[in-house]
């Protein structure tokens, strides 16, 4: 049986839209619509999608930075909208924390690294200055970082390097749950890979689960042990990542996989014909009826447009929403 | 084979500050054939930005100066040109699109006088019809439906991947020789960037324009470019087919980052890094460039910069392993 | 295997400043001179007399601003041929020595202005602070006192705080720090809203820092840029307020000699003792000006792409 660190149930959120004086709503924006996925421990779960598919929003209901409009989160089983205040600050606070994509913005430029990276200890434990200076040193040296660059502030870092202090940020209080809100696209390539062999190497130090918000795919496939590709606010398609990736089946996956495939001009044969989407995202104020990707589908067919399609499970943890045919 | 439209020889640019001399770009050489499209690849600092803003001579003043080598345009060095000549030939010879559809369109135009303006200015029309049917045509090579009507929206009613179209209407709309385009797909998602790439191949086709990419994603370099230079500390290590550098690099730092880069096709257990960061501009080692993390390094590289060495045809590589 | 990073490479973006040498040279002075300037009108107030320290008869005032002289009165500057070097500026009416008037006037505008801005820039940097961070209601409450405060023209409510409170150095700064406060507030609260959407705040809260730590320790740190601007350009405006409130009667009461009295007291005589207004009002101008171009200066020093103090 799965070890699961975090469930979101039946994930809801959406952001009212008002106008009048009175401030009345008249519509609301789906930026979440009935999402669900399961996190286990040690492994790495990937939401991705592009811009407006709502993963952003879902990872701000899991940091708590927001409240659901509906839906649970269980963390170790227990669902954490019924802990306490104090539970939360204990039990639940400590055990997740965030990495975020702007390694420009997430530190305040007027604090030194040490006390970026002690923050957490401050808040929350009773530690002693000495404590904590060297479990700051340890994680500096976690992250590949000198520990006398502790001195020094934010900008007289690289992109790269900021990436890692917030890291160790991240790591300080021994976290179960690491979101990471697409934590390399903001850096030059060559940085990448050293981030994410970081983030690797960590993970299996630590024993971490990480919820991974991307759009690169191919981050993603080196990341995951599970993927959820949302498109509008839904999940279309969610399991394992390996067998997701080699046997994508709903027409936005591959759609997605063949814009993000590495192909030079003269391989392209007849299987490899890129699949070219028409049109955008539709607003999450008003999504399409029925199935949302239908409006954008090569493959959609008359009851793409009317009914939303249910759950399918192929294989062993695999599973799309669609209504095609060659699925059941 | 087509015509060489742009040569760039030697070219030198550098920033002057208080702090130093910034050599930007420090001696780059490459040409583009008519219909072609030639990609400048790297990584933040590289030099690819300040390259594409030389040709069109846009360096930020007083700070920015071209200090050497020659811009060569249809047979004519455009660095020699007076600042008159040089506004008549932006926009309608050389032509620019930047990263940011936000920023490049201004919100209290409409779409259709952004384009107009730069008919009039280039093309003399004065006729209002003729204008605007100029402007309609823009819109239609980059195929934005309806483009009688959408001549009159405002930026703000348009969705990004439609903004990006207009801006690409707006550097079209003259039919320029040259087009340089500076990242411009990278503040956009995967879908609308493979879109909006096969649109670029459309209307290069339709055009014969020259098209020099500016980016650092070598997904839309395998993509879009036929040949491509890869771009380090304001050199070009490598320059070659498209096709050649993704199977047969030599430079190491062309082999690296290509290793570096995970794939989508396997799944891979580690990432190939390369150690360290790229050199401060005003600090460059004296040697070559990227000595200090070459995993292939000797003693000699420390020393001298390479010299660029073409070792088959249309394959140049600046490295002292590779002779 | 441990990914490093090179621990000797940090690679801070390159400052262009890319101006002519002359140009160069220019701004400097646009530093330089209003800096100058103000230290020696700081120097000067300091210094008037070391009363501060037990030495009333020491100091750079050659004379006791208050103490009168009939028989001196309305002595020109020592370069007109009336005037002598034992008053170098003149003196005025009463015959009190115009420069040692100026001097101390120095030291009591100033006072002044500091306090003043002392406590407008502490009241409105909390008020607008946890007005801005907090929302809702507490910010609704403390903008709507905000825009109040700055409907009422200060120079009335200075007025009628001084007529029932009867001038005093005390009514004065009162009075001005009375509504002061608002424009800080104003400014201070928008620069919050601005930083509260700001990542690492909201990393803050991730890490479970509560409001009152985020705000001390996040947001206020992030204002003081824009805070010490404002207080360098509201050092003029302060000195012309009290200027002002001096002039129309409702300020530092005389003999007490602020730059708005001396003013004042030659207003009638404009064109006979030209002297005993128009020293304090080049006074005036001078720290205007100097505080003004100061605070551009630091202004553009700390842009907020430099991101440092």
């Amino acid at each position: 049986m799965a070890d699961i660190l975090l469930e979101g149930r039946n994930l809801k959120k959406y952001y009212p839209v008002t106008k009048g004086l009175l401030q009345r709503t008249i519509g609301w924006v789906r930026a979440v619509d009935d999402i669900s996925f399961t996190i286990e421990r040690g492994k790495t779960l990937s939401l991705v999608g592009e811009s407006g598919a709502g993963k952003t929003t879902a990872a701000k209901q899991i940091l708590l930075l927001e409240k659901l409009t509906s839906g649970d989160i269980f963390f170790e089983g227990k669902n954490v909208y019924k802990f306490s205040k104090a539970e939360l600050k204990t039990e639940y606070r400590p055990r997740v924390q965030s990495v975020q994509q702007n390694p420009w913005s997430s530190m305040n430029p007027r604090m030194r690294v040490r006390d970026i990276i002690a923050e957490p200890l401050v808040v929350n434990t009773k530690q002693t200055k000495e404590q904590i200076r060297s479990r700051v040193a340890e994680l500096l040296e976690n992250v590949g970082l000198a520990p006398n660059q502790a001195d020094y502030y934010p900008h007289e870092f690289s992109g790269g390097q900021r990436q890692r202090i917030a890291v160790a940020r991240a790591l300080a209080l021994n976290p179960s749950l690491v979101v990471l809100d697409e934590p390399v696209s903001a850096l030059d390539v060559s940085i990448r890979a050293q981030i994410m062999n970081l983030l690797k190497d960590l993970q299996g130090q630590y024993n971490l689960s990480y919820l991974v918000i991307a759009h690169n795919l191919a981050t993603v496939r080196f990341m995951s042990h599970s993927v959820a590709i949302m498109y509008l606010g839904q999940i279309v398609e969610y399991g394992d990542a390996e067998e997701v990736f080699k046997h994508p089946l709903h027409p936005y996956t591959r759609a997605l996989m063949s814009a993000s495939m590495l192909t030079l001009p003269e391989d392209e044969s007849e299987e490899a014909q890129p699949i070219i989407l028409s049109g955008e995202m539709p607003s999450p104020l008003n999504p399409p009826p029925g199935c949302r990707f239908h409006t954008r589908c090569t493959e959609a067919q008359d009851i793409c447009s009317k009914e939303i399609p249910g759950e399918v499970e192929i294989g062993k943890r695999h599973w799309v929403k669609c209504h095609q045919s060659s699925l059941r | 084979m087509s015509e060489i439209v742009l040569k760039v020889e030697d070219l030198h640019t550098s920033f002057f500050t208080r702090a130093g001399e910034f050599k930007a770009v420090d001696g780059v050489s490459f040409y583009v054939r008519e219909g072609e499209t030639f990609g400048l690849v790297g990584e933040s600092a590289c030099g690819k930005t300040v390259t594409g803003l030389s040709i069109l001579r846009l360096l930020p003043e007083p700070a920015g100066k071209i200090v050497g080598g020659k811009i060569i345009l249809d047979g004519k060095n455009i660095l020699e040109l007076s600042k008159k000549e040089m506004r008549a030939y932006r926009g309608s010879m050389i032509s620019m699109i930047l990263q940011d559809p936000m920023t490049s369109l201004n919100p209290v135009y409409t779409v259709g006088d952004q384009i107009a303006e730069s008919v009039r200015q280039h093309q003399h029309i004065q006729d209002s019809k003729m204008v605007e049917d100029q402007v309609i045509s823009a819109l239609r090579l980059l195929r934005i439906p309806a483009p009688e009507q959408r001549l009159h929206d405002y930026p703000f009613q348009m969705s990004g991947g439609m903004r990006q179209r207009v801006v690409g209407s707006i550097s079209m709309s003259c039919y320029p020789r040259v087009l340089i385009a500076d990242e411009p797909t990278t503040a956009l998602d995967a879908t609308i960037q493979a879109q909006y790439l096969a649109l670029f191949k459309d209307v290069q086709k339709k055009t014969n324009v020259a098209i020099i990419f500016i980016t650092h994603d070598f997904g839309v370099v395998a993509n879009i470019c036929q040949r491509v230079a890869v771009m380090y500390a304001g050199k070009i290590l490598e320059t070659a087919k498209t096709s050649t550098i993704f199977k047969a690099p030599k430079h190491p730092y062309t082999i690296a980052l290509i290793h570096s880069v995970p794939r989508l096709d396997r799944k891979d257990d580690r990432l190939y890094s390369i150690e360290g960061q790229p050199p401060s501009l005003l600090n460059l080692p004296p040697g070559c460039r990227f000595a200090p993390r070459c995993p292939d390094v000797m003693d000699i590289c420390r020393e001298q910069q390479p010299p660029e060495v073409e070792i088959e045809e249309g394959h140049s590589v600046s490295c002292w392993k590779v002779k | 295997m441990q990914e490093k990073a090179s621990d000797s490479e940090t690679t801070a973006k390159p400052v262009v400043s890319g101006l002519s040498r002359r140009a160069r040279i220019m701004k400097r002075l646009t530093f330089i001179i209003p800096v100058v300037i103000l230290s020696l009108i700081i120097f000067v107030a300091i210094f008037a007399d070391l009363a501060w320290i037990g030495l009333p008869d020491v100091g750079l005032a050659p004379y006791d601003p208050v103490k009168m002289s009939l028989p001196d009165r309305l002595k020109p500057p020592f370069w007109d041929e009336d005037g002598s070097t034992a008053h170098l500026l003149g003196t005025d009416k009463m015959g009190r020595d115009i420069l040692s008037r100026l001097i101390f006037g120095a030291r009591i505008s100033l006072s002044v202005s500091l306090l003043v801005i002392l406590i407008t820039s502490f009241v409105g940097t909390v008020l607008g602070i946890l007005g801005g961070y907090l929302g809702g209601r507490t910010e609704a409450f403390l903008m709507r006192i905000t825009d109040i405060s700055l409907a009422f023209p200060p120079i009335l409510v200075a007025m009628l705080l001084a007529v029932s409170m009867g001038p005093s150095f005390t009514t004065v700064v009162l009075a001005i720090s009375l509504l002061g406060w608002a424009p800080y507030a104003r400014l201070i609260r928008g620069e919050t809203l601005r930083l509260r959407e700001m990542d690492f705040v909201a990393q803050a809260r991730v890490i479970g820092t509560s409001p009152f730590r985020i705000m001390l320790r996040h947001i206020f740190p992030n204002v003081i840029n824009p805070l010490i601007i404002i207080m360098t350009l509201q050092v003029g405006l302060l000195i012309i307020t009290e200027a002002s409130l001096s002039f129309l009667g409702v300020g530092i009461p005389p003999p007490a000699p602020s730059w708005g009295n001396m003013v004042n007291d030659g207003r009638n005589l404009v064109d006979t003792a030209w002297w005993i207004s128009t020293f304090p009002g080049i006074a005036i101008a001078l720290v205007v000006m100097s505080g003004n171009f100061f605070g551009d200066w630091l202004r553009d020093k700390l842009d907020p792409r430099l991101r440092q103090l």
